[in-house]
């Protein structure tokens, strides 16, 4: 029986993606990781939903969750916000009115920033009246972490752009953020969880992410109200605070980094 | 280094490195972020390579005068663009000075900037959701303007640009012709001195090209005494609007002058055709065109005679500087009455064909021997 013609054009669609697609092999494997990820993040959810997470913060699972979901979207704008902003058409003239490395990051995050404050307020509305998530939280720790995490996720943010002027790809820098956030970072389920599912010990690596740091004061701050005299609570916030000490100025070095580069082999209208 | 002319650039010279562009085959426009690139990829960019190494410019020299409209010609891959995006501060060179109204390039971008604003067709930079007017106001802001005075040069820039009545209108609706009016309003916001235009007519249609080099030339350079300096490789654009122009291939200047003195330098000869009145062709004439083969600077003659024996007239090719009434003696000694003459001059493509030996536009490697043509 002969194939009707217009199956045999949606299979010529289809062939030509899969030839395309086998192309990019380092692309297939990190899809191939992406995915494994996702199943074993959303697997710890559902196997610990139930479980209280008193080990850390001595609150209930949906306020962690609620409050981590929240605080995702308060801040990732910071990371999102310059790379939108970020292409040809829009770098070259920005540069030639000769505004400085820190008002074009700062300005270009800026808005998506200030968005996610007002967000920010309905996320916890409908977390505490829906489903009853209870916040006990301390106005100038929440401050002080919201402040901590945003200086490191701009450092973060200033490497993998820096890297991606010069590399004009999806860089390693940023998914590999992205994959060790997603595993290690406990966004969704306490970083202790890690020592049950893999071995015990695992969860320490969690604290040499940034990211882990992210999260942690800012559940720290509006869980546990800690109090910024309390030596325990001066010591996490100083841990946090080195990560954004160093990452903070690094970023902009790498950044400024790419756009030279960039510039000396011509390739900063390339993207 | 001297702050009489505008831009003044001094064996100035811009290597490539050929890996990185062939890795995106020298487009432009890379075709968006792309998922991982391949790990061996993305380590040799972020090392960098030794070389091998194109040169876009080798040892470029130029002079440009303050008030001046300037074009740089050149066939594609000649170096127009890298040049450009070298004064403007997108690209860095390798070696040699630059000098923007006296500034060094290297040392002071951002007073260059203050002085300087270019228009590259590629890098528009305007939101597509905003007003034309709302665009304007965020790059007056980024220029520092303040706002009474931001606000009194947009309207002055969008009326100068006949754009006032679509300036409320979302860039997105705009025409091509009206969105290079909104790039050359942004350019103009800084009022600076010095602009350039990487190909300032392309894409626009024949009305819109016409009324924007009327712009360019009459407003900006006539009227208000900027310096312009333009690449193209449209040649009736550069004769029409340039005060002097450049040739650039490969690199180098290979010739730098006014567009006539360009035009007649390159060239020994010309063409004279002289027609004739109610005239035949006999023995006397023949004996003329003897005659004229014998003068000195007189390189050949055709002449045009009909079947019926009419002679029509003659085309002659002579030295430039040829003396005209010691032909007009000869033609008119034979008993010829000469109805009409004219000379057909060289024009500026036909001097770029024979500098480099391309036509404008063209790509690199379609290089030949080709002979000045006489049109």
């Amino acid at each position: 029986m002969e194939i009707p013609i217009g199956l045999k054009q949606v299979i010529a669609f289809t062939k030509r993606d899969f030839h395309s697609w086998i192309t990019y092999k380092t692309a297939a494997l990190t899809h191939l990781i992406n995915i494994f990820v996702g199943v074993f993040s959303w697997g710890v959810r559902a196997a610990y939903v139930q479980k209280p997470v008193s080990e850390m913060y001595g609150s209930d699972y949906i306020s962690f969750l609620v409050v981590g979901v929240a605080v995702s979207n308060l801040i990732m704008p910071l990371a999102t916000g310059l790379r939108r902003q970020l292409n040809p058409w829009t770098l070259e003239t920005i540069l030639m009115t000769a505004v400085s490395t820190p008002v074009f990051v700062i300005g270009n995050v800026m808005w998506s920033y200030i968005f996610s404050i007002i967000t920010f307020i309905p996320y916890l509305t409908i977390g505490i009246y829906v489903f009853g998530v209870q916040l006990n939280a301390n106005i100038p720790c929440t401050i002080l972490a919201f402040l901590i995490s945003a200086a490191i996720l701009m450092g973060l943010t200033m490497i993998a752009t820096g890297f991606r002027i010069v590399t004009k790809s999806e860089d390693p820098i940023t998914w590999a953020i992205n994959v060790l956030e997603n595993l290690f970072a406990g966004i969704a389920f306490p970083v202790v969880y890690l020592d049950v599912i893999f071995f015990p010990g695992i969860s320490t690596f969690s604290w040499f992410l940034p990211q882990t740091w992210v999260f942690h004061l800012c559940r720290l701050s509006m869980l546990t109200n800690p109090s910024l005299l309390d030596p325990t609570t001066q010591t996490q916030f100083l841990q946090g605070a080195i990560f954004a000490f160093i990452l903070f100025p690094v970023g902009y070095r790498i950044f400024q980094w790419g756009v030279k580069r960039s510039k000396r082999e011509g390739t900063l209208g390339w993207y | 280094m001297t702050a009489d002319y505008a831009i003044e650039t001094i064996d100035l010279v811009k290597r490539y490195p050929t890996s990185r562009r062939s890795e995106t085959g020298g487009a432009f426009f890379h075709h968006g972020p792309r998922s991982v690139q391949s790990l061996g990829g993305i380590l040799s960019a972020i090392k960098g390579t030794e070389g091998p190494f194109i040169e876009a410019l080798r040892g470029v020299n130029l002079k440009i005068k303050r008030g001046e409209f300037f074009g740089v010609l050149g066939p594609n891959g000649a170096g127009k663009t890298t040049l450009i995006k070298i004064l403007c501060t997108l690209v860095l060179y390798d070696a040699g000075e630059v000098y923007v109204n006296g500034f060094n390039l290297e040392k002071e971008p951002e007073k260059v900037l203050k002085v300087l604003q270019a228009v590259l067709p590629e890098s528009r930079g305007f939101s597509w959701r905003l007003t034309g007017r709302q665009n304007l106001e965020f790059y007056a802001l980024l220029y520092g303007l303040k706002e009474k005075e931001a606000k009194k040069r947009i309207e002055y820039l969008l009326k100068f640009t006949q754009l006032e009545d679509r300036a409320d209108d979302g860039y997105q609706r705009y025409s091509t012709g009206m969105q290079r009016k909104l790039l050359l309003c942004r350019t103009l916001l800084r009022d600076t001195p010095i602009l350039l235009f990487d190909e300032p007519t392309v894409g626009l249609d024949p009305a819109s090209a016409a009324e924007f080099r009327r712009m360019l030339n009459e407003r900006l350079v006539k009227e208000e005494g900027k310096t312009i300096l333009a690449s193209t490789h449209n040649l009736y654009e550069a004769q029409e609007m340039c005060d002097r122009i450049a040739i650039i291939d490969r690199g180098k200047i290979t010739a730098c002058d006014t567009p006539d003195n360009i035009r007649y330098k390159m060239f020994e000869e010309k063409i004279i055709n002289i027609a004739f009145q109610d005239a035949r062709f006999d023995n006397e004439k023949d004996k003329m065109l003897d005659s004229l083969q014998e003068m000195s600077g007189f390189y050949g003659v055709t002449p045009e005679i009909d079947p019926d024996g009419s002679f029509r007239g003659i085309s002659i090719r002579v030295d430039k500087n040829i003396n005209l009434s010691s032909i007009l003696e000869v033609v008119i000694r034979s008993g010829l009455r000469i109805w009409k003459i004219n000379t057909v001059e060289p024009t500026l493509e036909d001097a770029f064909i024979a500098i480099t030996g391309q036509r404008p536009g063209e790509p690199p490697g379609v290089r030949g021997f080709r002979r000045w043509r006489f049109r």
